[in-house]
């Protein structure tokens, strides 16, 4: 593996902050700058030609106006006005002697013609040797000519344009570190800060949350995100305590009664054996329901069925639950009908739904009265089913009392049941990204099962 | 002769609950301990159904049942799980089983799905019936009619399902869970006595007057349809 922990440098964190940053800042910089570098010393050097030109031309002018001796003078005047910018030239005649000219003689090694040579030269009254842009001319008469220009203004460019480039590099090394270590601490603080609330949870208090708004936009998502997780898991935390608070309670009430029949038929008679024995078996069938009701439950709540969601008829679902349950209801006095449109398709968990509308139809029955209307209908972002009654209902304050798990309102005690249809319909709501609502039928009991169309493509939150 | 069962169970009380129930019904059991065993007894004897766990030491139960069938074997096959879950289910009967019952079950459950297993044979080879009787009642499955002693009986399309499946099973228990899985395709517990209607409706239909009784109550199962009481 390449990735050996033992061979890899692991340098102090703000300086593999700066270094990145360095590194990517010249990355970006370098060719720029090496780009004003080169125009700008191109086009110097393009001045420097033109310069050359111009008296190149001047004195070829008076060469062939009046030869060269009206080129001497016109040398000299090039020198004198400067036309050559501090410059030299030099005449001399076909066997190399000096006609004119600032120059005390022909340079040994300067071949004739030549466009541009770079030469250190001392012109005449000059103690200092200068650069010179250098060009020679062989004229017709065997004369040759020799114009220079100084290129020391270039030279100088260039030394400054090196110059700031190193400064600026200098400059960028603080900087990147300076500005590593701004960005690592404020990474750093938030991150203790995320630290710090899950030491809390770690620690058992749930209740502590991440603050949303302070700092950069991106940290505000994540502390957003975190605190979702957070709730998610307070709320299936809780929900536990509960079901392992009213498995307990909701089983030791059966337990003790079993116990007490057993005890009871220990030496009584076949008879009273006989029955004490159903009983029990009776006790037994309502703890198993009570059992896989909550496991139902608990495994719709975290999620499990995703897996299995199908393309499928909402509309024919409740033609099923209807049809299931309407003998039922006939034959308590009531009547069941459906208000839906004739087809809606939804992808969804079928099973579960299914079981939660026979639930909710269940109920209807058992505690409603009157007509029981199963419907649906479409409501953009979500799809609305829900099983209405004209029984006497459940008061609003008593609502979300109803929700929770293993409440039977007190009233109907009597009557059999878990107590956990309203709960799991709830659960199954939720897996499809919607929520339970009780609503007052005026009169009655009416639950709607919100579910958003696209659950499908939900991730779980 | 006499029906082999394997039960594959590694929890020796529902082991022995199972196989004391099925030799009390005339079959002969072996009970296999673990998931190797049980893959051993299965690819060895000849079975009429095999009762298989879903967790088991050594191999899984869905291992065993996808190296039964990986070998060609058709028994059919019988899922016990606590994990009882709709997608549990689902998963069991993709994997190759024919049907798949939550513990904890009433071993009558088991009995009547073990049976009605046996009466469809393996998966796949059911043959074609088009008729189907119990004494003087008839269902022609191609014209979808229904007659008891030659008059026409009107039944409600899924009456007339409910009615074929427990001609399909005459004589056997057929329980209120089985009848809500075939008949409408949805698996929970009906819980009240929802089934129970419909059964008294199918029943005041085909026993139309004071002809013998076919449709029999089995008390705290189901329902069966048979002859003779």
């Amino acid at each position: 593996m390449i990735d050996s922990p033992r061979l890899r440098l692991r340098l102090p964190a703000p300086i593999r902050v700066a270094l990145i940053s360095l590194v990517f800042g010249l990355v970006i910089t370098l060719p720029v700058l090496l780009f004003v570098y080169h125009q700008t010393d191109s086009l110097f050097e393009q001045r420097i030609h033109d310069r050359l030109d111009d008296a190149e031309h001047s004195a070829l002018d008076a060469y062939s106006a009046s030869g060269p001796a009206a080129m001497a003078s016109s040398m000299q005047q090039i020198i004198r006005t400067g036309q050559l910018r501090g410059g030299v030239a030099l005449l001399v005649d076909p066997r190399g002697h000096k006609i004119a000219g600032n120059l005390s003689g022909w340079p040994p090694v300067l071949p004739t013609p030549s466009q541009w040579n770079e030469f250190r030269l001392y012109p005449e009254g000059q103690v200092r040797a200068e650069l010179f842009a250098i060009r020679t001319i062989a004229l017709p008469g065997g004369e040759r000519l020799l114009l220079g220009t100084t290129i020391d203004e270039r030279e100088r460019m260039r030394a400054a344009l090196v110059e700031a480039l190193l400064g600026a590099l200098l400059l960028a090394v603080p900087l990147g570190l300076i500005g590593g270590w701004v960005v690592l601490k404020v990474a750093e603080r938030r991150a203790r800060a995320i630290g710090n609330v899950a030491t809390r949870i770690a620690g058992g208090d749930f209740s502590h949350r991440l603050d949303e708004d302070r700092g950069a936009e991106e940290f505000g998502m994540l502390a957003a995100a975190i605190n979702a997780m957070l709730e998610r898991i307070e709320e299936l935390v809780e929900q536990l305590r509960l079901v392992t608070d009213s498995l307990a309670h909701d089983l030791r009430s059966p337990l003790t009664r079993m116990r007490a029949n057993i005890e009871r038929a220990a030496g009584a008679d076949a008879d009273r054996q006989q029955q004490a024995i159903e009983a029990v078996s009776l006790d037994i069938d309502r703890m198993l329901r009570l059992i896989s009701a909550t496991l139902e439950i608990s495994s719709t709540e975290a999620g499990v069925g995703k897996q299995h969601f199908e393309n499928f008829d909402l509309a024919g679902l409740l033609r099923d639950i209807c049809e299931i349950y309407n003998p039922l209801a006939e034959e308590r006095g009531m009547e069941m009908a459906i208000d839906a449109p004739p087809k809606l398709a939804y992808t969804g968990n079928r099973q579960s739904i299914g079981r939660a509308v026979a639930n909710l139809a269940d109920n209807a029955v058992k505690y409603g009265g009157g007509s029981i209307e199963l419907g649906a209908a479409d409501k953009g972002e979500f799809i609305d089913l829900w099983v209405a009654d004209r029984g006497p209902g459940i008061s609003p304050d008593l609502h979300e009392h109803a929700l929770g798990k293993y409440r039977r309102l007190e009233e109907s005690r009597t009557t059999e049941g878990s107590g956990l249809g309203l709960a799991l319909a709830r659960a199954v709501a939720r897996l499809h990204g919607g929520e339970i609502e009780l609503q007052d039928n005026a009169p009655g009991l009416r639950v709607v099962l919100r579910l958003r169309r696209d659950a499908g493509n939900l991730s779980l939150l | 002769m006499t029906k082999k069962i394997l039960v594959v169970e590694d929890d020796a009380t529902t082991a022995d609950y199972v196989a004391k129930g099925f030799e009390q019904n005339g079959y002969v059991v072996d009970v296999a301990g673990d998931g190797r065993d049980g893959l051993f007894h299965a690819t060895d004897g000849h079975y009429a159904a095999i009762v298989l766990d879903r967790m088991l030491p050594g191999m899984d139960g869905l291992a065993v049942l996808g190296a039964v069938r990986a070998a060609g074997i058709d028994t059919p096959i019988i899922v016990l799980s606590a994990l009882g879950s709709t997608d549990e289910r689902v998963k069991g009967l993709k994997s190759g089983s024919d049907d798949y019952l939550a513990k904890p079950f009433a071993f009558s459950e088991l009995l009547a799905r073990v049976e009605a297993l046996q009466r469809r044979g393996p998966s796949g080879a059911q043959p074609v019936v088009t008729n189907l009787r119990c004494g003087d009642l008839n269902m022609d499955l191609l014209a979808r009619r229904v007659e008891r002693a030659g008059a026409r009986v009107d039944l409600q399309p899924r009456e007339f399902r409910l009615l074929e499946l427990l001609l399909r099973n005459k004589g056997q228990v057929v329980t209120r869970t089985m009848m809500l899985e075939e008949v409408w395709d949805y698996h929970f517990d009906p819980g009240t006595n929802v089934i129970d209607v419909h059964i008294s409706r199918l029943r005041k239909k085909i026993e139309d007057g004071d002809r013998l009784p076919l449709l029999h109550t089995v008390r705290g199962v189901g329902y069966m349809l048979s002859e003779t009481a």
